[in-house]
């Protein structure tokens, strides 16, 4: 029974949003509203969900990129909310991030030497001129030849720009890596590359990942369990095979049957939600799936279900219905 | 780097710009050696008569001129007034000679000084925010809510003549563009990736400032700097102009323009006759500002392009 | 049934090559396919393969430094490289209309979705303004857009991602045009969403009997709403079959590779393949086959000689010296797979 790395319990942050001339708070944007799930040691948890639905703030707020409103998130039982700033940065050798946009997310004044070694001399990790051997190494684990660590970012298509990133995280050792939508803004066609990549990284160092996406075919590949979430809460948790042959959500059954396979003869579920997703800012009362349900009754729009363990390991918030 | 200076020589504005400039530096490094002082500070304008009304070019040194600097044991190198003497017998060449290095002073050492304070007080305010924002940023408004000219002018007649009164009346007021600049870069800027990456990392706030923020928001500081820096060279001048500034017989262009305050016009019947007092100090001042204009906006036509991250 | 051979849109040996600062772009070079009334063709690549180009090329809506240097493209049987502009300004929006990628700039954000929707209509029909807009909200409940008489009045921030492609489907199909191009139409939205739009697009184009070109990166909608499929590659088609040919009977590497390198729904796959390599810089393109540097099936002679499109079977192109050596390992991995 492997050791939970990280538990998230009762995480919410809210986004206030200001108006006028003195900057009054008008409302909230709930982007993730009391959260709760565990990560093991070792495992590659799939979060997804459709766009407004908490999953990139979930995982910054985890790393406190974002300063949540509430909540506890316990590493390796520490709950690292708790920590002032001195700590936290100390902490942080232990949690990385790999970003979605590889354009971005490097500095494109630094070499990508630095760009690499920069994790390494903040936490002390090797001094001296030994250091830049190190980033030679990590280059070459991802795949990059290291007579190229003095380029500059610009010098690097998409996919290797992505690789340097994964070297960055990689560089502090970390026990639990986020991948904010770490392949989404990759072509097609070298999206497998850096999902191998990751998948070997994993095995060869017992890398622990929270793999955010919106593509479910992707989750599908890579994870282990699956975090279903919709409107800033999780309607269901499951492992992977049992949320398939499983399902229990009907958010998840419908976010299933949209996405397109590549085979002209695939048969599915043909449910087509009706309407928009709504807004974070004004949820609906109640479960916030009903008015989309095609299953909702009267109980859905006044009491918003709890996230129960209805089967060992397989967790769904939603109103018994008549199954 | 390298395609940034490439460019620059490739285009003909930028071109003529930096042949002016280095003419300008030539001047100012041989500046002991073209008109050589006659005084112990050699930026002491020497006379060459002790005629009130301006001489024409070509005029010699009067011999009571002489025979006073031979008294002080100078070497009297010259001994004609190439450009003519300004109200007062004051050489205009000499002060054209030694005015370049007083403009390059002025010039960039209150851009430079500007720019340090507006950056400091720019990137705190943006990288923080809140309440720190808000007070830096009033602050500023203040400032900027002064006529520049009028405030400088007041500030240098309150703290006197001299070179050093006039640099601080024109950093006191004339920090707040570059802090406003970088202060919207860095608001831009923080919000990168690439930052939120080195916060995930651990890096200090102030590593984060010095080694991602500023070396990505400078580029618009510099080229608004380098354009500033004969604009600055024209207020000094307006400012001696008026008569607050630079002391009397100061080599500084301003002050050879000053001098001739009183002859703009010329006299009865000769209009424009000392036209070589205005003209003189009048076309370096033109030619300095615009060497540095020309430069600074090819840099800022290079640089805009590559604002979006790439060199 | 004849009438649904009937041949709507030829394109033939086009070229638009961009001539940019730092040399010549060709962006297409020598692509070709046929639109039978009432078709789609799926036309698939990633970025840079030309696939954009190509619908703008067709619509002629191409901006300085491109330029369509060569080809010929056969609409109803006439030539629309040699009209004038004048000429097209009267076939676009009323007989061809575009669907956009990003639905928040092809729309005209201080304009009201009506008069947008309208627009098409007001130019090529002789109609006033009141009578347009009442076509507009026919027009936006036939998309299903919910409340449409209050929409019309409505700007384009106030819809929400998925309301704004049915919009802009809407603005395309005001006219009835008999040939749709939509470009990446579904890329920027949430995948339930994305199901909506798909459901949407393929019951308008039954009730009037349309074509339409789709154009898209993502296998996954090409096989659901495709009839014939064009593979492009750094400019040039690669592979050009109808559906099931090229999903069961790949032959080309390219198609082979894209087939399976993604992670799918319907199969479990122990380990990705992988597409080698990144996508050549148009600028300097390989020698001999384009996708030779990132080919396991590549050999001497792909580095030498460029292959031209081979017809492999009734209708089935391709473009590689080793197609069958393809053939024979995407049944030997489908086999497997389908078990």
């Amino acid at each position: 029974m492997a050791n939970k790395i990280l538990e998230v319990k009762n995480l919410v942050k809210y986004f206030p949003i200001k108006k006028g001339v003195l900057k009054r708070i008008v409302g909230w944007v709930k982007a993730v509203d009391d959260i709760s799930f565990e990560i093991y040691e070792g495992e590659t948890v799939g979060l997804v969900g459709e766009s407004g639905c908490g999953k990139t703030t979930t995982a910054l707020t985890i790393l406190r990129l974002e300063e949540p409103t509430k909540g506890q998130v316990l590493f390796e039982g520490r709950d690292i909310l708790k920590n002032k700033k001195g700590e936290m940065r100390k902490e942080r050798k232990n949690m990385q991030i790999i970003f979605q946009d590889p354009y971005s997310s490097l500095n494109p004044r630094m070499k990508i030497k630095d760009i690499i070694a920069e994790g390494i001399i903040t936490h002390n990790i090797i001094s001296g001129r030994k250091k830049y051997k190190r980033v030679g190494e990590l280059l070459e684990l991802v795949g990059i030849l290291p007579e190229y660590m003095d380029r500059f970012p610009h010098e690097f298509s998409g996919g290797q720009r992505q690789r340097i990133g994964i070297a960055r995280a990689l560089a502090l050792e970390p026990k639990i890596i986020m991948c904010d939508e770490a392949v989404s803004a990759l072509d097609v066609s070298i999206r497998s590359q850096i999902i191998n990549l990751l998948k070997d990284l994993q095995v060869k160092f017992n890398l622990t990942y929270l793999f955010v996406a919106h593509d479910l075919s992707v989750i599908k590949y890579i994870s282990d369990r699956i975090v279903v979430m919709y409107l800033g809460k999780i309607v269901e948790i499951a492992e992977k095979h049992e949320l398939f042959n499983n399902t229990m959500h009907p958010y998840t059954r419908a976010l299933i049957s949209a996405v397109p396979v590549p085979n002209p003869d695939y048969q599915k579920e043909r449910i087509i939600l009706q309407g928009d997703v709504p807004s974070p800012v004004d949820p609906p009362k109640g479960c916030r799936f009903h008015p989309r349900c095609a299953k909702a009754k009267k109980i859905c729009s006044e009491i918003e279900p709890e996230l129960v363990e209805v089967k060992k390991g397989h967790f769904v918030a939603c109103h018994p219905t008549d199954k | 780097m390298n395609r940034i200076l490439k460019k620059l020589f490739s285009n003909a504005t930028s071109l003529v710009g930096i042949i002016l400039l280095i003419f300008f530096i030539i001047i100012a490094i041989f500046a002991p050696a073209i008109t050589p002082p006659l005084s112990d500070d050699p930026y002491q304008v020497p006379r060459m008569s002790w005629d009130v009304d301006p001489q024409p070019p070509g005029s010699p040194m009067s011999d009571n001129i002489r025979e006073v600097y031979e008294f002080m044991e100078k070497d009297v190198k010259w001994e004609k007034a190439i450009c003519g003497t300004a109200e007062g017998g004051y050489d205009i060449f000499y002060g054209l000679i030694w005015g370049t290095r007083t403009a390059f002073k002025i010039g960039i050492i209150t851009v430079l000084i500007s720019v340090i304070i507006g950056l400091i007080l720019g990137s705190i305010s943006a990288y923080f925010g809140g309440w720190i924002d808000e007070i830096l940023m009033r602050i500023t408004d203040i400032f900027l809510s002064f006529p520049f000219l009028v405030a400088a002018m007041v500030l240098t007649t309150v703290l006197g003549r001299g070179l050093d009164k006039i640099m601080i009346a024109l950093i006191s007021f004339g920090w707040m563009g570059y802090a406003r600049l970088i202060r919207g870069s860095i608001l831009y800027t923080k919000e990168e990736t690439y930052v939120m990456a080195a916060k995930a990392l651990g890096v200090n706030d102030a590593k984060i400032i010095w080694k991602h923020l500023l070396p990505n928001t400078i580029f618009p500081v510099m080229v608004q700097g380098s354009m500033n820096i004969g604009s600055m060279v024209i207020t000094a001048a307006a400012l001696s102009f008026l008569g607050v500034g630079a002391p009397v017989g100061y080599a500084d262009w301003g002050q050879m323009v000053s001098f001739a305050r009183n002859w703009i016009i010329g006299s009865p019947g000769h209009a424009g006759q000392y036209w070589y007092a205005v003209f003189y100090p009048g076309i370096f001042i033109v030619l300095f500002v615009l060497s540095w204009n020309l430069i600074g906006d090819t840099l800022r036509d290079i640089l805009d392009p590559r604002l979006r991250g790439e060199l | 049934m004849d009438n649904q051979k009937k041949v709507l849109l030829e394109v033939k040996d086009l070229k638009t090559y961009f001539f940019t600062e730092e040399g010549v772009v060709k962006a297409v070079d020598g692509v070709g396919f046929k639109v039978n009334q009432g078709e789609t063709l799926g036309i698939v690549g990633e970025s840079g393969c030309g696939k954009s180009v190509t619908a703008f090329s067709i619509m002629r809506l191409l901006d300085y430094p491109g330029k369509t240097v060569g080809g010929e493209i056969i609409f109803k049987e006439k030539d629309i490289l040699k009209k004038s502009e004048a000429e097209m300004r009267e076939i676009r929006g009323k007989e061809m209309a575009m669907i956009f990628q990003e639905p928040m700039t092809a729309l005209n954000p201080v304009l009201t979705i009506g008069f947008q929707v309208s627009e098409a209509l007001r130019m090529h029909y002789n109609i006033n303004k009141k009578e347009a807009i009442k076509k507009a909200v026919k027009l936006l409940a036939k998309v299903g857009i919910p409340a449409p008489e209050q929409r019309v009045n409505e700007y384009p921030h106030q819809l929400s991602g998925g309301m704004r492609q049915r919009a802009m489907i809407a603005m395309a199909l005001s006219c009835d045009p008999i040939l749709l191009i939509a470009d990446e139409p579904t890329t920027a939205l949430d995948v339930t969403i994305q199901a909506q739009i798909l459901e949407l697009m393929k019951s308008l184009l039954k009730d009037f009997n349309g074509s339409l070109i789709m154009i898209t990166h993502d296998l996954g909608v090409i096989a659901e709403i495709a009839d014939r499929i064009a593979v492009m590659y750094a400019g040039k088609i690669v592979e050009y079959a109808d559906k099931r040919t090229i999903f069961y009977n790949p032959s080309h590497p390219y198609t082979f590779g894209l087939l399976t390198s993604i992670p799918r729904l319907d199969i479990e796959m122990k380990r990705l393949n992988v597409i080698p390599g990144i996508v050549p810089n148009p600028l300097h393109f390989p020698s001999g086959c384009k996708f030779n540097t990132r080919c396991t099936f590549t050999t001497e002679k792909c580095k030498e000689k460029e292959p031209a499109l081979i017809e492999l079977g009734e209708g089935h192109l391709v473009r590689c010296w080793h197609a069958d050596k393809v053939i024979e390992e995407a049944r030997k991995v489908f086999k497997r797979s389908m078990e």
